[in-house]
């Protein structure tokens, strides 16, 4: 089991206390949300009818870096064990020098620092900085799944005459998944929770939507409350999401 | 013995506060050349600073300036983070009813900025184009209300004009003092930046922005404000800082 904890907790069956702190909170926040909508229409649905397109930005961001992340992630992680010594320093100093740097750094370095030389649309460019950045993390993730595999496994597959690409499709990859799912899935919940940083660069996401509505209306609490309630929600939903793929994947092997 | 150790602290104590007197905490957003923004030495100077320097002066308050950024600004304001906000601040309709306002202390107008390459007079002929502002600003709000554009929030001018000047922005709107500042007055923007148009959205005035209800202050800064225009030290300050 690796343990990482910058996502929100995914609950599993088995934990009944927080099982039923995920649908406290859950319920909870989407009560409170109708409520304001209902008991003062304004501004508190005024906000909500505001933020959408920012929310579906804020998926769309969340779903591609989601998939590159994963791809490059994999890459990474296969990279960072490799034998080869040139594929694994590769691999190795990706990893070291985009972890080395702040998010909110790589975003900017990538929209405004090399803005001079290439021009990338807003939304490509804030894809390709999540991805990078959570492309790292993941292949650490995948790196270690892929080592907790008991060696004795490979010995078998290998005697058993797989080849190194065989034994890693057939036997590694299938058991690791399983240990690999869990802080995978933290990372998601992560991602999806800094796309919020996306909105320096202009991007439209339900942050920067929040911002301008509050800064015309100067409803601060109001806007900001909701704001963060609407992440809470589709933040509990992708946990439960990622909690749904865990059990399903546990019957794996 | 005692008593007379007492006596002198009182004395120091009351030294100490009528030397002082009144302190005024002003928020500015240091980047909005050339009204108000940070030197290499990291103080905010520009216009704002220093006609808030004069009008403290003339009114007789401590001043003190805070660099705030302009997304929250006045958030802060409400909270009771400082005093007033003296950060070319248009006084609009909207936000008196969230803040009381001095007397206006500047003029301006929305300026729309493009590359040079372009050729358009005003907003109607950027149909289909994007267009770029800062967040929460009048020359925001202007793209906003324009039919057939998308509208870019900024959270700094000078994010909007690096965009513009990548060429990802069809064009940027802001008050006039700085779009002359970027298109005409930094070089490297100079070359292929320039002022398209004053927009006809008709004259801003800057007013200092106060907590709502805080009669008081609008009183004290009024009076500076007042006395400094008089005396015709903000001509020497504009003279100054702006070269139209």
């Amino acid at each position: 089991m690796i343990e990482i904890s910058d996502g929100a907790a995914i609950p599993s069956r088995k934990d009944v206390g927080l099982f039923s702190a995920w649908r406290i909170a859950f319920a909870g926040a989407i009560l409170i949300l109708v409520y304001l909508a209902v008991s003062k229409p304004d501004p508190y649905f005024k906000i909500l009818r505001f933020i959408p397109d920012g929310i579906l930005v804020t998926f769309q961001v969340t779903l591609c870096s989601i998939f590159f992340s994963l791809v490059l992630g994999l890459i990474t992680g296969l990279g960072r064990i490799s034998r080869n010594r040139f594929i694994n320093s590769v691999a190795s100093i990706y990893v070291e020098v985009v972890r080395g740097i702040p998010l909110l750094v790589q975003l900017f370095y990538i929209y405004y620092a090399l803005g001079r030389f290439v021009r990338l649309p807003d939304m490509v460019a804030a894809v390709i900085a999540m991805s990078l950045c959570y492309g790292a993390y993941m292949g650490e993730v995948f790196r270690a799944g892929i080592e907790s595999i008991h060696k004795g496994q490979t010995e078998a597959a290998r005697s058993l005459g797989f080849n190194t690409a065989q034994t890693m499709r057939y036997v590694i990859v299938p058991q690791a998944w399983r240990t690999i799912l869990p802080p995978v899935g933290n990372e998601f919940i992560a991602l999806l929770k800094d796309t919020s940083l996306v909105s320096i660069l202009a991007v439209a996401d339900m942050l920067r939507r929040g911002r301008e509505f509050a800064a015309e209306s100067f409803a601060y609490f109001e806007t900001y409350t909701v704001i963060a309630l609407v992440y809470l929600i589709i933040t509990l939903m992708l946990s439960k999401l990622v909690s749904l793929l865990e059990e399903r994947y546990s019957h794996y092997g | 013995m005692i008593k007379r150790g007492i006596f002198a602290l009182l004395l120091c104590v009351m030294a100490v506060s009528s030397a002082w007197g009144r302190m005024v905490v002003v928020a500015q957003d240091a980047t909005w050349p050339p009204m108000e923004f940070l030197n290499e030495n990291k103080e905010i100077v520009g216009f704002a600073p220093e006609f808030m320097k004069a009008v403290a002066k003339e009114a007789g308050f401590e001043l003190e300036l805070k660099n705030v950024a302009w997304d929250g600004i006045f958030a802060g304001l409400d909270a009771g983070q400082y005093d007033a906000v003296c950060s070319s601040v248009t006084i609009t309709e909207e936000r008196k009813k969230a803040m009381d306002f001095t007397q206006p202390y500047y003029k301006v107008r929305q300026a729309l900025v493009v590359p040079k390459t372009v050729d358009v007079k005003g907003l109607e002929e950027m149909k289909g184009k994007t267009l770029g502002a800062q967040i929460g600003t009048t020359g925001y709000f202007t793209i906003k209300k324009a039919k057939g554009l998308t509208a870019k929030s900024y959270d700094e001018i000078g994010l909007a004009m690096e965009d513009l000047f990548n060429g990802r922005l069809d064009g940027v709107v802001c008050d006039d003092p700085v779009a002359a500042q970027y298109a005409l007055q930094k070089a490297e923007y100079a070359a292929k930046l320039k002022i398209a148009s004053i927009l006809e959205t008709g004259d801003e005035y800057y007013g200092i922005a106060v907590k709502k209800g805080n009669k008081e202050l609008v009183d004290l800064l009024n009076k500076g404000i007042k006395a400094v225009q008089e005396k015709g030290i903000d001509k020497t300050i504009r003279a100054k800082w702006l070269s139209q």
